[in-house]
């Protein structure tokens, strides 16, 4: 699936705009990976971590926004000139990942949970820590967002070269 | 009790739903337009990840640069002149994430999960909607990977009780 990519200020500057506007309409900062946690919530009753303090509502804003992505993530590849179809093709990452589907799924399913573990962990994702974190000076967001460049930046060098 | 006319207590349920899902619904538009942007500036694209990581092309590195500066920007003048929020009424809540105890590790972590899936919990549901077959399979690693995380908090606040953690 193709979609149209933007040249790169262009995005940035309608990211950016998009944040100041998130400010402006919900009055708090933008954030993805906290939702996961109102997904669990729902999914789970005895799982008390994510049924008190800022998940004792799992159904608020922090889930609708989550619920939102993948129709915008649509509208993008319905208005690119490829028609929309399913696709397992990763690219450039089809020359290190497992050749076999079911491999690629587990390889997959295993990078998630580093990622949701390590968000928790962390306490948010990109877009939490460099990206609104960034934009407010705030000093363990500019922290985190560096170390998950650096570690992502090693691990991508490893693989495609070692 | 009061009988209105069906307008208009049609219109005065469409007001009363507005006014309590207003939050909700403008949440939902907001998560649209984020998915429409992350798309369009490439961050959907395994490709741009790699080529990121590998300094081969900086589309990314070129999307994020501009869109903190131009957001730093509007952070200051919204606390310049303490706008308030349409959605709650109050001023807007520059709420900061605080240093917490393995944010280090987490993030190292982190970072790891996202070059082995050239995705983060904000492109995934985007890709998803792209019909990118991948990000369903890293959308069910995401959701493990944060029960997992809530697990060990309940099994660490009821001591380690194991029965306790999920009774």
């Amino acid at each position: 699936m193709e979609v149209v990519v933007w040249i790169g200020w262009i995005g940035g500057l309608a990211i950016g705009l998009f944040v100041i506007l998130h400010f402006w309409l919900m009055g708090k900062p933008a954030g993805c990976s906290t939702g996961y946690g109102n997904v669990c919530g729902l999914l789970s009753k005895k799982l008390t971590y994510y049924r008190q303090g800022e998940y004792s509502n799992p159904n608020n804003t922090k889930l609708w926004f989550l619920i939102g992505i993948p129709l915008g993530g649509l509208l993008s590849a319905l208005g690119s000139p490829d028609t929309w179809h399913l696709s397992f093709d990763m690219g450039m990452y089809e020359a290190v990942l497992p050749q076999s589907n079911a491999a690629k799924a587990l390889w997959l399913i295993f990078g998630g949970m580093l990622l949701g573990f390590g968000a928790r962990l962390a306490g948010a994702c990109t877009t939490g820590h460099a990206l609104v974190g960034g934009a407010m000076m705030n000093p363990p967001s500019l922290l985190a967002g560096a170390v998950f460049f650096m570690s992502a930046m090693l691990t991508t060098q490893l693989l495609f070269n070692f | 009790m009061h009988r209105f006319p069906i307008f208009k207590s049609a219109k005065l349920f469409l007001i009363s739903f507005g006014f309590v899902y207003r939050a909700n619904f403008l949440a939902l538009l907001m998560g649209v337009m984020f998915g429409f942007l992350m798309s369009h500036a490439g961050a959907t694209t395994y490709d741009y990840h790699a080529k990121m990581f590998l300094m081969i092309d900086f589309q990314l590195m070129e999307v994020i640069a501009t869109a903190v500066v131009v957001s730093m920007i509007g952070v200051f003048l919204l606390k310049k002149f303490h706008v308030h929020a349409i959605s709650t009424g109050d001023e807007v809540d520059f709420v900061k994430k605080p240093y917490q105890k393995g944010l280090v590790t987490g993030a190292f972590l982190f970072g790891i999960g996202w070059a082995m899936t050239a995705s983060c919990p904000g492109t995934v549901p985007a890709m998803i909607g792209e019909g990118k077959i991948g990000a369903v399979f890293v959308l069910i690693g995401l959701l493990l990977g944060t029960m997992a995380f809530g697990v060990l908090q309940t099994f660490i606040a009821h001591n380690g009780q194991v029965s306790d953690t999920l009774k």
